[in-house]
């Protein structure tokens, strides 16, 4: 009896330990989209990053590619490969995969999908939720990011309460154009422009632009992404309808980083910033 | 005889004055509203919206249309007398597919960048390919059902190969996009890069119309042609090489565009009967016409693709036809 | 001279050896039971199906004959009558002149030669397996070859029409040509001029009917016992 006993004490203690690892256990995060990524990178201690999304340092897709690379990147697969990480909590957008999201739950890990990006608010009540599940320090950072971010808003604003805004389209070579409800969209509403493909041509998300009618559009300028200002314009001057666009031949664009016209998080205000400056340069001597 | 040959002329005529009425069409009609008088003058090059609109939009694609009905319809015409099967055609035997897999594989080494030409050529290669398969999976005369199934065998493998090019990580979206243009089938953006590299069709297209005394014969069988005076190796090899550079260059411009060698022949012989001295020449024009008639009909009905077009109206026609046969 | 010529022809399988020399002007009958290699020989000597051996056609080496040539000197007929298209019937017997320009001669004659005047205008794939052979007889008869091989032209036809076929055969005979095919009807095998037997592929006999089909070969050949008495005969009206 006195065995049993004993026994039993030595059990309770052993869960009560590990129970008490797990309650102490820090947080260990996996982010599985590359715009949970920025937020991630934007908030947590570096310990509490598990690993980032398969495209985080792609600086096409972005804004964190150089942070990003201090840390592991999970390949593209299944909950496996986001697993063995053991993550306590796992970042992910309403664009991932259900059933992966779904089997990651079942294996007892949290999981917070992210389904509203669209403007600069959602950005901010974005960092909000994610600093209050990080704790320590991170809901000051969030709190110090969302005011950096709406000051620069205001001299944005202050700036541009004059110009007279300028008629854009963001071109891609996928055969697809950026409309109403995109990043793209947002960033024009911040930065003195007018998207046409959503004003005239009333496409919403990305669609096929209409091939001939877009000739007709009065295009002040092309915006486009990329590393440097003749590659990125390249492709537009051998592409239908793109390379007919006066802008194109008379080369009226201009230029943001490869993640801006993509990125989903507050990494959005540096986009404003570089079209603003881009289209009404007059106004930032 | 003399009968039968005004029934064929009296058709011909009429799939002439269509096919005239649909490229006009094609060319008058566009996402951008143009009135005839602008057409014309855009034509003449006299108004320069208009102009791009027409010479550089619609005049390319329009061709570019003829070439891959041409094409199709005309390698599926091939085929049937080749298989002695009227099931035959480019994509159910795997051929287009062959096409699509050289390019993709093309693309996906960076081929698109290299030179224009790289990809019409791994295109005729993947369909050489393709053809040899379908040649020592079905020999000549082999039944419905053997030639079906090797096909949808040589569908699915190379198939596999596509989405194994696609799925593998180390492709940029953008050659991923590209890609997929090519496997849905479609004549968004063609300019006059592709008709040039389409242009050789023409070349085949006349060296078909020849062969299409022999191809009657053959079509009723090899020996059979033999023994009435066909140099039947040298028929077949011509036939065989004529149809899949057909092939080739109609999905190396447009993608893979499927049923077109299916639905022309068929209606074809339904009007004029199953000789193809008149096959040939109006497989040619009906063809050029079915397509046309697809990608406008595509344009003015929700912005559908070319190859979904055709596979709308050639699924349920090959239903039909299966059910025929019974 | 020989119309047509063997010499020591081998088709791995089919054919062991066999020499054969047919004369023109004869109506030549080739039997044997199932898979003896019939249709294998009339293939081989039609130039349809290469083999070891030599083939002569007229004292020449088949492979120096061009194409066109081989197809008016020599008409064969399949034992299937299968058409995947509808040709009319007047179309596919037309493909008999393939050869010669399709200058459109003698076509309406095999027509009627093959009783088929009324189905002219008719699609081949609509016919019956008779019907259909006759429209390759007649393809056959509208090249105007000297030399006809059919492979078992009667066994699809109706009492009437086998009687018309044997007839125009031996209205090809009269005119000098040479017909040779293969039957198994071995009561008609005595109608013609010559018959060639072949057993498991081997040329057995070969001579007139009379002093070749004899019980003892028939026997030994077919495993049946024959026995010569009356028989039942045909005759045209």
């Amino acid at each position: 009896m006195p065995g049993f006993l004993q026994l039993r004490s030595v059990l309770s203690f052993l869960l009560l330990c590990s129970w008490e690892t797990l309650w102490a256990a820090p947080i260990r995060v996996v982010s599985q989209a590359v715009g949970t990524d920025e937020l991630l990178v934007a908030l947590a201690e570096p310990a509490q990053i598990a690993a980032l999304s398969h495209i985080s340092r792609a600086a096409e897709f972005s804004a964190v590619a150089k942070e990003a690379s201090a840390y592991p990147s999970i390949a593209q697969g299944d909950a496996e490969t986001i697993l063995k990480y053991q993550p306590t909590l796992v970042l992910a957008a309403d664009y991932s995969r259900v059933e992966l999201v779904e089997q990651v739950r079942r294996a007892g890990v949290k999981v917070i999908v992210f389904d509203r990006y669209h403007t600069i608010e959602d950005a901010f009540a974005n960092l909000r939720q994610l600093a209050a599940e990080l704790g320590g320090e991170a809901p000051a950072r969030a709190e110090a990011i969302v005011q950096d971010c709406i000051g620069r808003i205001r001299v944005l604003e202050e700036r541009l309460k004059n110009v007279k805004p300028s008629r854009v389209i963001a071109p891609s070579t996928y055969g697809v154009i950026a409309g109403a409800g995109t990043t793209f969209d947002d960033i024009c509403v911040h930065a003195g422009a007018v998207n046409l493909a959503s004003s005239l041509g009333g496409l919403r998300g990305h669609q096929v632009p209409p091939n001939e009618k877009i000739l007709t559009w009065p295009i002040d300028s092309i915006v486009i992404d990329g590393a440097e200002d003749a590659a990125a314009l390249a492709p537009y001057l051998t592409l239908l309808p793109y390379k007919f666009l006066s802008a194109v031949k008379e080369r009226r664009m201009v230029r943001l980083e490869p993640y801006m016209l993509s990125t989903v998080s507050h990494y959005r205000v540096a986009a404003y910033e570089m079209l603003a400056l881009g289209l009404h340069p007059e106004v930032f001597r | 005889m003399s009968r039968a040959s005004s029934g064929f002329r009296g058709v011909l005529l009429v799939a002439f004055g269509v096919f005239i009425g649909l490229v006009v069409l094609s060319l008058g009609i566009g996402d951008l509203w143009l009135n005839p008088w602008r057409v014309w003058q855009g034509l003449m090059g006299r108004d320069e919206l208009a102009s791009v609109v027409v010479w550089q939009i619609r005049m390319p694609r329009t061709i570019v249309a003829c070439l891959v009905g041409a094409s199709l319809s005309a390698s599926g015409l091939v085929m049937q007398a080749y298989f002695r099967n009227s099931l035959a055609s480019p994509g159910l035997l795997g051929v287009s597919s062959g096409g699509a897999a050289g390019a993709v594989i093309a693309i996906a080494l960076g081929g698109g960048a290299l030179s224009i030409v790289t990809v019409p050529l791994m295109a005729i290669f993947g369909a050489c390919l393709a053809t040899g398969a379908v040649l020592l999976l079905a020999r000549s005369g082999a039944g419905t059902e053997r030639l079906l199934l090797s096909g949808v065998a040589l569908n699915a493998l190379l198939g596999a190969v596509t989405s194994y090019v696609l799925s593998s990580g180390t492709l940029g979206y953008e050659r991923n996009a590209q890609i997929v243009f090519w496997l849905l089938g479609g004549l968004e953006d063609r300019t006059w890069e592709h008709v040039w590299i389409g242009a050789p069709i023409v070349v085949c297209a006349l060296l078909l119309i020849p062969l299409g005394r022999p191809m009657d014969l053959l079509s009723l069988g090899s020996s059979e042609a033999q023994s009435l005076g066909v140099n039947v190796p040298k028929v077949r090899c011509l036939l065989l090489i004529l149809s899949t550079v057909l092939t080739a260059l109609g999905t190396a411009v447009a993608g893979t565009v499927g049923f077109v060698g299916l639905v022309v022949p068929h209606l074809l012989r339904l009007m004029v009967g199953a000789e193809h001295r008149r096959l040939v020449p109006l497989s040619l024009i009906g063809g050029g016409a079915f397509v046309l008639a697809c990608d406008l009909g595509g344009r003015l009905f929700g912005n559908l693709r070319l190859g979904v077009v055709t596979a709308l109206v050639g699924g349920p026609f090959f239903l039909w036809l299966l059910r025929r046969r019974e | 001279m020989s119309a047509i010529s063997l010499r020591a022809i081998s088709v791995p399988g089919r054919l062991r050896d066999v020499t054969l020399e047919l004369q023109p002007g004869r109506v030549v009958g080739v039997i044997g039971p199932n898979g003896s290699g019939k249709s294998t020989l009339l293939s081989v000597l039609a130039g349809l199906l290469p083999a070891d051996g030599e083939v002569f056609w007229k004292e020449q080496s088949l492979p120096e004959i061009p194409f066109l040539d081989r197809a008016r000197f020599l008409a064969w007929v399949p034992q299937e009558a299968a058409f995947e298209f509808g040709f009319t019937v007047r179309s596919v017997v037309g493909q008999g002149r393939f050869a010669h320009g399709d200058d459109g001669a003698g076509i309406e004659s095999a027509l009627a030669q093959m009783d088929l005047c009324s189905l002219a205008d008719r699609l081949v794939n609509r016919l019956s397996g008779g019907e259909r052979h006759r429209v390759l007889l007649a393809r056959a008869l509208a090249t105007e070859a000297p030399v006809q091989v059919w492979d078992e032209p009667l066994a699809a036809l109706d009492v009437r029409h086998g009687l018309l076929t044997m007839e125009v055969a031996k209205k090809r005979r009269a005119a000098g040509d040479t017909v040779i095919m293969s039957l198994h009807d071995l009561r008609l095998a005595f109608a013609l001029d010559e018959v060639v037997v072949l057993s498991n592929g081997s040329l057995v006999a070969h001579g007139a009917p009379e002093a070749v089909l004899t019980p003892v070969l028939l026997e030994t050949v077919f495993g049946v016992r024959a026995s010569t008495g009356p028989s039942l005969t045909f005759e045209l009206p």
